[in-house]
C-alpha cells in the first residue's frame, strides 16, 4: 500500500520512513493526518531568505524525480537503524604514528648497523690503487711513456688502458670516462688546458664545489685521507669524497676517490674521478688499478 | 522550503539536500548552484584550497580532520628528531611509511572496505606495493645513475639522457601501471561512488610509493652508518615524507577515479583532463626535480617547485571530486543520519541541509547507521 505524503502529496512505497520526495516523516503524518513539520532533529532552520529581488525558479511544479540512486549503503534489513557509529580514537590514530617513528628507528638503527659491518670507507683512494710499483714512479708526466698492450682509449689529454669488460661510456677531447663489467662503478680521466692556470689546490676545490652542488652532503669520507703525490708524473692531491646521488627514483651512498693535479705553472691540469657505491669501494679500487697505472698523460 | 534552483521540495536548509544548492545566496560568492566556495566533502573551505587531508582523505568529518593532521604533524617531528639526532637510516623508513600507514588507519577509521577489507586492501595497497617493487626494480636495471652522473671536467652540467629516461620516460610509465590493481578490483559495484575510486587510486598510489621509496633508497639504508652528521638530509626527507607520497596518491587517485566515472557513463571533460593533469603533473614534478639538482639549483627552490606541483595537482581533484559528489550525491534517497561534518542529526538526501556537505563522502559507518527508505520493488526483489 502507498503511502500519501501530507505535505507534498507523493505516493511513497509501503515502510518508507519519510518521504522520498520532500524528506517529510511519514510515521507522523499517517498516524496525525496532519501536515508534518520537520523532525525537531532537522537542522537549525537559520535559513537566510533570497535576497531582495530574487525570484525562484517559475516551475508550475517541482521537474521530474530523478530515479532514486540505489546506494549499496542502504541496508536490506529493515527501518531499524544499524550500529553505532564507529570511530576511533585519536589516541589510537596518534599512537599508531608514535608506533611507527619508534618502530622504524629501531629497526633503521639496526639496519644501518648491521649493513655497516662489513663496509669500508676511506684510505687514500686513488693513491690506495697505485701504491703498488707502477709507472707512477715516473717523475715527468710525457718522459718515459708506459707502452699499452691490449685495447686503449685515448684523445688529446691521455691515453688510458681499457680492460676486458670495461667500455668507454664518453669521449671527448679532454676527458675519458669508462665504467666497469658490473655497471656500478665509472672512472673519468682528464687533462687539459687550465685557463686561466690553476695550481693543484684550485683544481681540487674546483671538483669539491661540483660535487658539493650536486649532492649537499657531501664530505670527506670517514678516516679517508687527503695526501699530495704523484700520478704517472702528475703531481696533485688524492683524497675520497662521500655524497648521496639522488638520481631519478634511485638514490646511493656513493665514494668518490680523486686526484687533481696540475703542472708546473698551472696552465695544465690532470684529473682522476672515480664513482662507485660506498659498500664497493675498496672493490672498485682493486679493480680499477690496472687503468690508474696505465695512465699517459700527453700534455706537459 | 522550495529549493531555489532544482525547484525541489526540500527540508528546510541552509543547502538543499538534493541538489546541494546553497540556499538564498547571491552571487557574491560564486554560482550557488555549483557552490565552489564550499566543497562538498568539507564545506568550510573552498574547492580551490589545496589541503592534502580534505582532498585524499575525503571521508573524515571536521574533528577526525584535525586528529589525522596532528598524527601527521606528530610523524614530521620524529622525523625531525631523527635526523637532528644523526639517525638518518631510521628517519628515511619513518618517512617512506608515515603517509602510506595515516591512510591505513583512515581506511579503517572511514571503513571504506565496508566488509571486504582484505580484497580492498589487497588490490589497493598491496597491489601498488607490487606495482612498485616491479616497476622500480626494472626502472634500475634499465637506468644506471652512474653512469648518467655528469662528467664535470667535460663542461656539461646537465644529462640530457638522465633527464628524458628518468623525468620522462619513466613517470608516463608509471602512470599507465599505477592504476591497474585498482583497475582490476573485483568487487567495484559494490564500490560505484567515484569518491570510492579516488580513495583506491590513491591507496594504490600509496603502495607504490612505499616500495619506490624502499627501493629507491635501499642502498642508502644499508651503507649509511646509523650515525651520521645530519647535513642537508632534511631536504630529501621532506620529499620523501610528503611530497612524493603525495604525488604519488594524488595522481593515481585522479586517475582512477576518471575511470570510475568513466563506468558510471558520466566520463567528461574534467575527469580526461585529470588523467592529462596526473600525467603532466608527474612529468613536471620528475623532470622539474632532476633539472634543478642537475643545475645545483637551491634545495629550498627544489622542494618549492614540489610543493607547487602537487598543490596544483591537489586542487585539480578536489574539483573532479567536487562535481562528482554534487551528481551522485543528488540520486540518494531521503534517510535520517548523521553529518559527518557538522556532526547534526539531519533528515537527508544527497546533502546536509545545515553545511552542505555531500552525505556520500560520509564514512561508511555512518553511511550504514542510516535509517534506510525501504522501497517495495527493492526489497522484493532481495528477498529472492
Amino acid at each position: 500500500m502507498a503511502i500519501t505524503c501530507a505535505r507534498c502529496g507523493a505516493q511513497n512505497p509501503d515502510g518508507n520512513q519519510f518521504c522520498q520526495v520532500c524528506g517529510t516523516p511519514l510515521t507522523a503524518a499517517a498516524a496525525g493526518g496532519a501536515v508534518a513539520q520537520p523532525p525537531p532533529a532537522a537542522p537549525p532552520a537559520a535559513i537566510p531568505g533570497p535576497p531582495p529581488g530574487f525570484a525562484p525558479p517559475g516551475f508550475a511544479s517541482p521537474p521530474p524525480t530523478p530515479p532514486v540512486y540505489q546506494s549499496p549503503y542502504y541496508s536490506p534489513a529493515g527501518a531499524a537503524a544499524q550500529g553505532a557509529v564507529h570511530r576511533t580514537p585519536w589516541v589510537l590514530i596518534v599512537s599508531a604514528v608514535v608506533v611507527l617513528v619508534v618502530v622504524m628507528a629501531g629497526c633503521g638503527t639496526a639496519v644501518a648497523l648491521f649493513g655497516r659491518s662489513n663496509a669500508q670507507t676511506g684510505g687514500t683512494g686513488i693513491a690506495t690503487g697505485v701504491s703498488s710499483p707502477s709507472p707512477a714512479s715516473s717523475p715527468s708526466p710525457i718522459a718515459s711513456p708506459v707502452t699499452l698492450s691490449g685495447p686503449s682509449a685515448t684523445n688529446d689529454g691521455e691515453t688510458i688502458p681499457v680492460p676486458t669488460g670495461w667500455v668507454v661510456d664518453s669521449k671527448d677531447n679532454e676527458s675519458i670516462t669508462l665504467s666497469d663489467p658490473s655497471g656500478f662503478g665509472t672512472i673519468t680521466v682528464g687533462s687539459g688546458q687550465s685557463v686561466p692556470s690553476q695550481t693543484a689546490q684550485q683544481n681540487k676545490d674546483s671538483l669539491d664545489k661540483f660535487f658539493l652542488g650536486k649532492a649537499p652532503d657531501t664530505k670527506s669520507c670517514p678516516n679517508s685521507k687527503t695526501t699530495n703525490g704523484n700520478l704517472n708524473g702528475a703531481q696533485g692531491i688524492f683524497w675520497t669524497l662521500c655524497f648521496t646521488l639522488v638520481s631519478g627514483s634511485q638514490s646511493a651512498a656513493v665514494a668518490a676517490p680523486l686526484f687533481a693535479g696540475a703542472n708546473s705553472n698551472g696552465s695544465i691540469f690532470y684529473a682522476v674521478l672515480m664513482l662507485t657505491p660506498v659498500d664497493n669501494l675498496q672493490k672498485f679500487i682493486n679493480e680499477a688499478a690496472p687503468i690508474l697505472a696505465g695512465i699517459q698523460w700527453k700534455l706537459k | 522550503m522550495r529549493c531555489d534552483h532544482c525547484a525541489h521540495d526540500a527540508p528546510d536548509g541552509v543547502f538543499c539536500t538534493r541538489c546541494g544548492a546553497h540556499q538564498g545566496t547571491t552571487d557574491e560568492f560564486g554560482d550557488a548552484k555549483t557552490r565552489e566556495h564550499r566543497y562538498a566533502a568539507h564545506p568550510d573551505e573552498h574547492v580551490a584550497q589545496p589541503s592534502m587531508f580534505t582532498t585524499l582523505f575525503p571521508h573524515l568529518g571536521h574533528h577526525k580532520i584535525h586528529e589525522f593532521r596532528w598524527a601527521f604533524i606528530v610523524g614530521l617531528a620524529g622525523i625531525l628528531l631523527l635526523y637532528l639526532a644523526g639517525l638518518i637510516t631510521a628517519a628515511i623508513l619513518v618517512a617512506a611509511f608515515l603517509v602510506p600507514v595515516l591512510y591505513l588507519v583512515y581506511l579503517y577509521e572511514a571503513q571504506v572496505y565496508r566488509d571486504e577489507p582484505a580484497i580492498v586492501l589487497g588490490f589497493t595497497i598491496g597491489g601498488g606495493i607490487v606495482a612498485g617493487i616491479v616497476l622500480t626494480v626494472f626502472e634500475r636495471a634499465v637506468y644506471n645513475p652512474f653512469q648518467y652522473f655528469p662528467n664535470p671536467l667535460s663542461h656539461a652540467s646537465v644529462s640530457i639522457g638522465a633527464l628524458l629516461l628518468a623525468g620522462l620516460v619513466f613517470p608516463i610509465v608509471e602512470e599507465a601501471l599505477k592504476p591497474l590493481p585498482a583497475i582490476f578490483f573485483p568487487k567495484r559495484t559494490d564500490f560505484p561512488e567515484t569518491v570510492d575510486g579516488l580513495v583506491f587510486g590513491v591507496a594504490a598510489g600509496l603502495g607504490f610509493s612505499l616500495a619506490q621509496s624502499l627501493i629507491g633508497f635501499s642502498s642508502v639504508i644499508t651503507s649509511l652508518p646509523a650515525h651520521v652528521a645530519p647535513g642537508n638530509w632534511i631536504y630529501d626527507l621532506t620529499t620523501l615524507a610528503v611530497f612524493q607520497p603525495l604525488l604519488q596518491g594524488s595522481a593515481t587517485g585522479v586517475v582512477v577515479a576518471a575511470i570510475w566515472r568513466y563506468r558510471r557513463g558520466s566520463l567528461g571533460g574534467r575527469e580526461i583532463g585529470g588523467v592529462a593533469m596526473a600525467v603532466i603533473a608527474h612529468v613536471a614534478f620528475t623532470l622539474g626535480t632532476s633539472l634543478l639538482r642537475e643545475m645545483s639549483a637551491s634545495p629550498l627552490l627544489i622542494l618549492f617547485w614540489q610543493a607547487v606541483i602537487v598543490g596544483a595537482l591537489l586542487i585539480y581533484i578536489r574539483y573532479v571530486l567536487h562535481y562528482a559528489l554534487l551528481e551522485e550525491a543528488a540520486h540518494m534517497g531521503y534517510a535520517e543520519t548523521v553529518c559527518a561534518n557538522c556532526h547534526m542529526h539531519i533528515v537527508a538526501s544527497g546533502f546536509c541541509p545545515n553545511c552542505g556537505m555531500a552525505l556520500t563522502a560520509a564514512p561508511n559507518s555512518i553511511k550504514r547507521g542510516r535509517r534506510p527508505r525501504i522501497d517495495a520493488t527493492v526489497s522484493a526483489s532481495r528477498n529472492r
